[in-house]
């Protein structure tokens, strides 16, 4: 009985173990039709070999990657530390860890609130300067109505203000009250 | 002789001993050299980054061949469109020898052509072991660890891809001559 062909392509790589091995050997000897099958494997497998590719396509680059590598990893004979390569963090995310840290520290101050005693605690330097008491509304106090036309241009005129005055819809006096529209320019 | 990954001179050790292999592995499978340098040189700075010890070399062998050969399978199924658009050129046969007469060298790319294009055709399981066999020169115990499957197992993958590339290439011969 002939060889199996699954057996003979084990012999042909050199797997078969023994006794199996011995026995193939020895139908070999004498039976062409086997040995005929078993050349043909070979050429196949030279066929097969012969599409690989050439040594010097593969190993091209063999040398400049093991420096990139060389330099990357090892770099003066060093290894780089695992430390050190998690700390290769990219700009959007530190843009935003540092927003973060920021957000939280201002959102602290709006939500606990913060009384001035507690801001000259936090920052000795920083007075809150805008208690009710120093604050003054320019429109309750010093309205021009306090002063007159003449008080207000010699005012202007000190502090080096060209002022024209015209007076403009100019009209019969009829009844009492005075009226005369100004206006400053 | 134990393997540190992230010593320098068992790192130079395994790259040198591995670099041929694992081009070759993910050459065929990639068919590109830009690629399968990119791919085996990801491959090594997995090895280590993974900063493993290896019992032997041969199982940094082995772990990097499993490491190759997922990427470049991966890397296969991620460009499928891609690939498929470039495949005439692709099958081209490569001006890598030279010094030869024309004619040998049209009769090499030939095959080579038929080669790679039968191997091509072969279902996964089958193209890998026969790879690994034939490209990479490892016994069937080596193969069988790289892909995790039995001695056995691989014995009869080898078989099987054999007798279909011998079909699909005597067929061929019959068919274009």
């Amino acid at each position: 009985m002939c060889i199996d062909s699954q057996m003979l392509s084990a012999y042909l790589d050199g797997e078969l173990k023994e006794p199996y091995k011995a026995q193939v050997e020895e139908h070999l000897e004498h039976c062409a039709a086997c040995r005929r099958h078993l050349e043909e494997m070979m050429a196949l497998d030279r066929r097969i070999r012969e599409a690989d590719f050439p040594d010097e396509l593969l190993l091209r680059s063999k040398d400049r990657i093991f420096g990139l590598l060389d330099s990357k990893y090892f770099q003066n004979g060093r290894k780089v530390s695992f430390m050190r390569r998690r700390l290769e963090i990219s700009l959007p995310s530190l843009i935003t860890a540092a927003a973060a840290v920021v957000f939280i520290f201002i959102g602290g101050f709006m939500f606990f609130g913060a009384s001035p005693e507690q801001t000259e605690d936090i920052l000795p330097s920083f007075q809150l300067q805008a208690d009710p008491g120093s604050v003054h509304f320019v429109s309750d106090s010093s309205s021009l109505d306090n002063f007159t036309l003449e008080e207000i241009l010699q005012y202007l005129d000190s502090k080096g203000y060209n002022v024209d005055i015209s007076i403009k819809g100019l009209q019969p006096l009829e009844t009492e009250t005075e009226s005369t529209p100004e206006s400053v320019s | 002789m134990e393997i540190k990954s992230t010593d320098r001179d068992d790192f130079r050790c395994i790259y040198d001993a591995n670099y041929h292999l694992i081009m070759q592995v993910i050459m065929h499978i990639v068919y590109n050299i830009e690629i399968a340098e990119d791919l085996t040189q990801e491959a090594f700075e997995r090895f280590y980054v993974k900063n493993m010890t290896f019992p032997s070399e041969d199982d940094a062998r082995y772990w990097l061949l499993r490491v190759a050969k997922n990427l470049a399978l991966n890397h296969i199924r991620r460009n499928k469109r891609e690939i498929e658009m470039v495949e005439k050129v692709r099958q081209m046969p490569s001006a890598a020898v030279e010094s030869r007469d024309g004619a040998q060298a049209a009769v090499e790319a030939e095959n080579r052509r038929e080669v790679r294009a039968a191997i091509e055709a072969l279902p996964e399981n089958l193209r890998m072991v026969i790879q690994l066999k034939e490209y990479s020169g490892l016994d069937y115990k080596s193969i069988a660890k790289v892909l995790g499957i039995s001695e056995t197992n691989v014995k009869v993958r080898v078989h099987r891809a054999r007798k279909k590339l011998e079909e699909t290439l005597s067929t061929e011969d019959r068919d274009v001559y």
